[in-house]
C-alpha cells in the first residue's frame, strides 16, 4: 500500500499549481497522480489567455472583473467566490510570471492584455497563442525543481471515505497493471472536464472524460450545475478542434453564406466579441435557419483574411497551422469553416468558495470542480484563472488539514471491488462494442442536449442515455494484458462518461428556463423567480436524485444580460 | 475508399519473446493518428500507443514511419502515401527508449537526464521581485532570445534521432540542452545557476554532440537543439570552462586564426589533448608525404585588417575576452623572433615588397612553399 499525506489527482494547471504550493509550504508527503504525463494535460491546449486585473490595468478593477464574471455567468455564479477569484488575479499572474511564464509584453515591459469576449476591459493576459502550454510547461519545470513526487500514468478508480473524512484512493497503474490502494489524509481532485460526453464534437482531448467527477459521483458526492456545458462557437468544422477566441479578439469576422456579418443582428455592440454562448447560439441559429455555408450548409465562416499574413503569423500562428492541417484551408487566403463544439464543463464536483467538498480532506479544483465561479456560462480566459486560484487555495487548505488530521485506515474492500470489476470487464461476453456505443452517446448528447434544448427531445434523450448506460455493462475489454492496456483505459473512461451523461440530462430537463449556456427553445427566457438556484445531482442506489441549492448573491443583483 | 497498409511494431514483453510486425489496412484519410484510432476502433483494440490532444500540442504521439520520426497527429496520411508511393508504412516506436509495449516507450530516463541540467528558472532577486504583487519588467525584445526553445513539448523525437544519444549513454539529449539553454539567455535567471548549468551540461556530454543537425530537422515545433548546443559551448568557453577537448579545440581555432589567419594543424593535438609526441610524429608524417608544414603558420596577407574585423565582431558580441591575448602574444613573439621584427612590420613589408620580395623569399627559405 502506498502512503502519502496529500494526493493530488491530476497534473494539469490546477494539479501542478496545487502541487507546487503544497510542496513549497509543507514537509508533508505530497504526490501527484496523473493518467498522462503532466505536460500532456489539456491545460496545454488553452490558447487564448488568462484574465486578471493587473496593477497597470488603468480604469479596470477586480470589482469590474467580478461584475463581468457574474454577468457572464447569467447571475448563477456565487458572488463571494467570484470575489475571491478576481481579487487574486494579479497575485497568481505575477507569481507564475516570476516562475518563468513568458507572457507577451507591452513595449514598456509590462504584461500585455487583450480584449476577450464578455469583458468590459482588455484584461486577458496572454503568451502568444499558447498561453496554457507555456503555463503548463513552466509549472512542470517548477515542480521538477521542487522534487514533487509524480505517479505518472496512474488512473484513479475510486475515492474512499467514511462519510465524514477521506481515507484514500484506489488506482490502476497503467504501465505495469494492477489495482493499488493508496492511503492518504487529503485528496485534491483536479481531473479536468467532461466535455467528451459529446464524443464526436468537442474541442477537448481524447481523455477529458471527467474521471474524477464520475468517481466523486459514485462515492456519493453531489455534482452541481451539470446541465451547463459551454459550446465554443468556433470549432473546426470537420473535427471540433478549437479555433481560439483570440482569432476574434484580433479582429476576425463571422460571416454566413451571404457574406453577412450576422452578429450585428444578435449583439450589435459587441459583435464578434460577445460572450461565447451568445455567439454559439447565433451561429447555430444561422445554420438551423439555412444560412450556413458549404454544400450542406452546416458551418459558418470565420474570416481572418483582412488581418494580413504578418499579423496572423505573429498573433495566431497555431490557428493558421491547425486550419491548414485539419481543415485544409489557409486562413491568410480563405475563411475558416467553423461550427460550435462542446468545450467546457461549468458543472462539476460541488465545492464551497475555498474548494472544499462535504467530505473532510477532499477538495476539488479546476474544471472538474463547480465552486461556482462560472455559473451558467464561463467567460473566455476565466478558466485558467480559476484553475490557478483554486489549485493554490485547495493546496493551502489541504496542507492545513493534513497537518493536523489523524492517520487514516482505508479498507481493502474497495481495492478488491475494483479488481473484480476489471476482471469482469475482461471476461464479459462482449455483446456491445465500445466504439459504436461511444458514438451513440456523443450523438445523443449533441442531438438532445446540444446548443439548443427542448423538453420532449431531452426526455427522449435521457431514455436513450439510460439505455446506453445499461448496454455499457456489456462492453468487453478485449485486451487482457496488464501492461499499458489502453483498451481497458478506454472502457473505464467510457464508463465514466455514461455515468456523467445522465447527471447532465436530469437537471437540464428540470431547469425550465434559458440561462447562460442552457438555451431552451420551449423556455426562451431566464426565470429568476423559479430558477435562480444551483442544481445538485446525487447518485443514490443507482438513481439520479436532483435537488436545488441557493446562489450566493452579494453585490450584484440579477439584471438582464445584454451585450 | 483509398487504403494503405500500416506495418505496426508489436511487442508485449509479458507475452512475446520477440517483437513482430502486424499489418493493418487503414483508410487514407486525415492524419496518421486517425489511422491508428481507426485500427483501435475497428480492427484491433489491443494495439497500444499514446495520444491525447490530437492537435499537436501535447507531445504524446511521436513515432517512426519507415524510419523517419513523425508526430502522428501532425502527419497527413495522404502525404505519407505520396512520399512512399503506396508502399507499406512501417510504424515503429521511438529509438533509444525502452519499449513498454507496442509503440509506447519509457520516457522517464530522458526526463531524469534533463533534470540534471536545471531546466527551470532560478530567479535573480535583483531582477525578479520577491514581492508577489510587484511585476518584473521584461521588454518584448527580450522574449526573442528564447522564443524557439519554449516550444519544446517533450515529444522526444529529437532524442530518438540523435547520434550522440546513440553513442554516449550519459548524453542528456538535444531537447534537454535546449530547455536548459532557454534559461541561460533569460535575464531573470541568476548568474550562479547559469554557471552550474554549464558545468552540468559539460558533464552531460555538451562536447559529445556531433552536430549532425538531425534534432533540428525532426523537431515538430521548430526548436533548434543543435544551435543551442553550439551556443552553450560558446558560453562554456567564455565562462572559462576550457578544460574539455571540445572547448580547447574551439580556443585553438580562435587563437591561431587571430594570430596568423590560419589554424595550426601541427599544434592541434598538442593543444587539445596535450599530446606533444603527436606533433613530432605528424611533422614527420607530413614531410614523408611531401605535405608542407610550418611550425608557425605564415601570417596571411592583410592579417592586420583581418584582426581589426575580428576584434570588431568580438567586441560587438561582447566576446573580446574570449581571446587569450597572452597566448596570441606568444605566437606573435615566435614570429618576430624568427624575422627579427614585430609582426605588423613583417606583414606590411610582405605587402610592400610584393611577390618575389626578400621577405617572401626568406619565408620560403624558412618554411618552404608559397602559402600567399
Ligand atoms: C482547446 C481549449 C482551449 C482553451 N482555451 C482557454 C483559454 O484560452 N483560457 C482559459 O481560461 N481557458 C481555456 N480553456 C479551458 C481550460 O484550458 C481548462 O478548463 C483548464 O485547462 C482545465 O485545467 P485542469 O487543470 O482543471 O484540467 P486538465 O488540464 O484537463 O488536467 C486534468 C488532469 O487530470 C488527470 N486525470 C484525469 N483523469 C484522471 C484519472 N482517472 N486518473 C488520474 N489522473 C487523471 C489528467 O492526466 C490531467 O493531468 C480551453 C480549453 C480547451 C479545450
Ligand atoms: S546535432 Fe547533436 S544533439 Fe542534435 S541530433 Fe546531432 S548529435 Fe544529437
Ligand atoms: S526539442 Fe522538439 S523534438 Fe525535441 S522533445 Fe522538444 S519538441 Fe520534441
Ligand atoms: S496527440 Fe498530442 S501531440 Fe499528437
Amino acid at each position: 500500500m502506498l502512503e502519502y499525506d496529500i494526493v493530488i489527482v491530476g497534473g494539469g494547471g490546477a494539479g501542478l499549481y496545487a502541487a507546487l504550493w503544497a510542496a513549497e509550504n509543507t514537509i508533508l508527503k505530497v504526490a501527484v497522480m496523473t493518467k498522462v504525463y503532466p505536460t500532456r494535460s489539456h491545460t496545454g491546449a488553452a490558447e487564448g489567455g488568462i484574465n486578471a486585473v493587473l496593477t497597470h490595468s488603468i480604469g479596470d478593477s477586480p470589482e469590474a472583473h467580478a461584475y463581468d464574471t457574474v454577468k457572464g455567468s447569467d447571475f448563477l455564479a456565487d458572488q463571494d467566490a467570484v470575489d475571491i477569484m478576481c481579487k487574486m488575479g494579479a497575485a497568481v499572474i505575477y507569481d507564475i510570471a516570476h516562475r518563468g511564464v513568458p507572457f507577451s509584453r507591452r513595449p514598456d515591459g509590462r504584461i500585455a492584455q487583450r480584449p476577450f469576449g464578455g469583458a468590459s476591459f482588455p484584461r486577458t493576459c496572454y503568451a502568444a497563442d499558447k498561453t496554457g502550454f507555456y503555463i503548463l510547461q513552466t509549472l512542470y519545470e517548477q515542480c521538477l525543481k521542487n522534487n514533487v513526487t509524480f505517479l505518472n500514468e496512474w488512473f484513479l478508480l475510486s475515492i474512499i471515505h467514511n462519510g465524514e473524512r477521506v481515507e484514500g484512493l484506489t488506482a490502476w497503474d497503467i504501465r505495469n497493471g494492477g489495482v493499488h490502494l493508496i492511503k492518504t489524509k487529503a485528496v485534491i481532485l483536479a481531473t479536468g472536464g467532461h466535455a467528451r460526453i459529446y464524443w464526436n464534437r468537442t474541442s477537448n482531448a481524447l481523455g477529458n472524460t471527467g474521471d474524477g467527477t464520475a468517481a466523486a459521483l459514485r462515492a456519493g458526492l453531489p455534482l452541481k450545475d451539470m446541465e451547463f456545458i459551454q459550446f465554443h462557437p468556433t470549432g473546426l468544422a470537420k473535427t471540433g478542434i478549437l479555433v481560439t477566441e483570440g482569432a476574434r479578439g484580433e479582429g476576425g469576422y463571422l460571416r454566413n453564406r451571404d457574406g453577412e456579418r450576422f452578429m450585428k443582428r444578435y449583439a450589435p455592440e459587441k459583435m464578434e466579441l460577445a460572450p461565447r454562448d451568445i455567439v454559439a447560439r447565433a451561429i447555430q441559429t444561422e445554420i438551423d435557419e439555412g444560412r450556413g455555408c458549404g454544400p450542406r450548409g452546416d458551418y459558418i465562416c470565420l474570416d481572418l483574411t483582412h488581418l494580413g499574413e504578418e499579423r496572423i503569423n505573429e498573433r495566431l500562428p497555431q490557428t493558421r497551422e491547425h486550419a491548414i492541417l485539419y481543415e485544409g484551408v489557409d486562413p491568410v487566403r480563405e475563411p475558416i469553416p467553423i461550427a460550435p463544439t462542446a468545450h467546457y464543463s461549468m458543472g462539476g464536483i460541488d465545492t464551497d468558495k475555498l474548494g472544499r467538498t462535504g467530505i473532510k480532506g477532499l477538495y476539488a479544483a479546476g474544471e472538474c470542480a463547480c465552486v461556482s465561479v462560472h455559473g451558467a456560462n464561463r467567460l473566455g480566459g476565466n478558466s485558467l484563472l480559476d484553475v490557478l486560484v483554486y489549485g493554490r487555495l485547495t493546496a493551502l487548505e489541504a496542507v492545513k488539514y493534513a497537518d493536523e488530521a489523524p492517520e487514516t485506515n482505508p479498507s481493502v474492500a474497495k481495492q478488491k471491488d475494483d479488481e473484480r470489476r476489471i476482471l469482469e470487464l475482461m471476461e464479459s461476453e462482449g455483446k456491445e462494442k465500445l466504439p459504436e456505443l461511444r458514438r451513440e452517446l456523443g450523438e445523443t448528447m449533441m442531438k438532445h442536449f446540444g446548443v439548443f434544448r427542448e423538453e420532449s427531445s431531452m426526455k427522449k434523450g435521457l431514455e436513450k442515455l439510460m439505455e446506453i448506460r445499461e448496454r455499457a455493462k456489456h462492453v468487453k475489454v478485449h485486451d487482457t494484458g496488464k501492461r499499458f492496456n489502453t483498451d481497458l483505459i478506454s472502457v473505464l473512461e467510457f464508463l465514466n462518461l455514461v455515468d456523467l451523461a445522465p447527471a447532465v440530462a436530469v437537471p437540464a430537463i428540470e431547469r425550465r428556463e434559458s440561462r447562460g449556456s442552457h438555451a431552451r427553445r420551449d423556455y426562451p427566457n431566464r426565470d429568476d423567480k423559479n430558477f435562480l438556484k444551483h442544481s445538485v445531482v446525487e447518485l443514490k442506489n443507482g438513481e439520479y436524485k436532483l435537488s436545488w441549492k441557493p446562489v450566493k448573491i452579494t453585490k450584484f443583483p440579477p439584471e438582464e444580460r445584454k451585450y | 475508399m483509398e487504403t494503405a497498409t500500416l506495418k505496426v511494431f508489436r511487442f508485449d514483453p509479458d507475452k512475446d519473446k520477440v517483437p513482430y510486425y502486424q499489418d493493418y489496412e487503414v483508410p487514407v484519410e486525415g492524419t496518421l493518428l486517425n489511422a491508428l484510432l481507426y485500427i483501435k476502433d475497428n480492427l484491433d483494440p489491443t494495439l497500444s500507443f499514446r495520444a491525447f490532444c490530437r492537435s499537436e500540442v501535447c507531445g504524446s504521439c511521436a513515432m517512426k514511419v519507415n524510419g523517419k520520426t513523425k508526430l502522428a497527429c501532425k502527419t497527413p496520411m495522404k502525404e505519407l502515401v505520396e512520399t512512399w508511393k503506396g508502399k507499406p508504412l512501417r510504424i515503429d516506436p521511438l529509438d533509444h527508449l525502452k519499449v513498454i509495449r507496442d509503440l509506447v516507450v519509457d520516457i522517464d530516463k530522458p526526463i531524469e537526464k534533463m533534470k540534471t541540467l536545471i531546466p527551470w528558472l532560478v530567479p535573480d532577486p535583483r531582477v525578479v521581485p520577491t514581492d508577489p504583487m510587484h511585476e518584473s519588467i521584461i521588454y518584448p525584445e527580450e522574449l526573442e532570445a528564447y522564443k524557439d526553445q519554449i516550444h519544446c513539448m517533450l515529444c522526444f523525437s529529437c532524442y530518438s534521432a540523435c547520434e550522440a544519444v546513440e553513442d554516449y549513454e550519459r548524453y542528456r539529449g538535444p531537447f534537454a540542452f535546449s530547455r536548459a539553454y532557454r534559461f541561460q539567455v533569460d535575464r531573470r535567471d541568476i548568474e550562479t545557476a547559469k554557471e552550474k548549468r554549464i558545468r552540468y551540461a559539460i558533464s552531460g556530454g555538451l562536447w559529445s554532440c556531433v552536430q549532425c543537425q538531425k534534432c533540428l530537422y525532426v523537431c515538430p515545433k521548430g526548436v533548434k537543439p543543435a544551435e543551442d548546443i553550439q551556443n552553450l559551448r560558446g558560453q562554456a568557453v567564455r565562462k572559462g570552462f576550457t578544460d574539455k577537448p571540445g572547448a580547447k579545440k574551439l580556443k585553438h581555432y580562435v587563437d591561431w586564426i587571430y594570430a596568423t589567419g590560419q589554424i595550426n594543424r601541427l599544434y592541434l593535438p598538442e593543444e587539445v589533448y596535450g599530446n606533444r609526441e603527436a606533433r613530432e610524429k605528424l611533422t614527420k608524417a607530413y614531410e614523408e608525404m611531401g605535405v608542407e608544414v610550418w611550425e608557425v603558420p605564415k601570417p596571411t596577407k592583410g592579417l592586420m585588417k583581418f584582426r581589426d574585423i575580428y576584434l570588431e565582431i568580438l567586441s560587438k558580441e561582447e566576446k573580446a575576452l574570449d581571446l587569450d591575448f597572452s597566448h596570441v602574444r606568444k605566437i606573435d613573439k615566435m614570429v618576430s623572433d624568427i624575422f627579427k621584427a614585430d609582426i605588423c612590420t613583417i606583414v606590411d613589408r610582405v605587402h610592400e615588397e610584393g611577390k618575389g620580395g626578400k621577405l617572401i623569399e626568406k619565408l620560403k627559405g624558412l618554411f618552404g612553399g608559397d602559402n600567399g
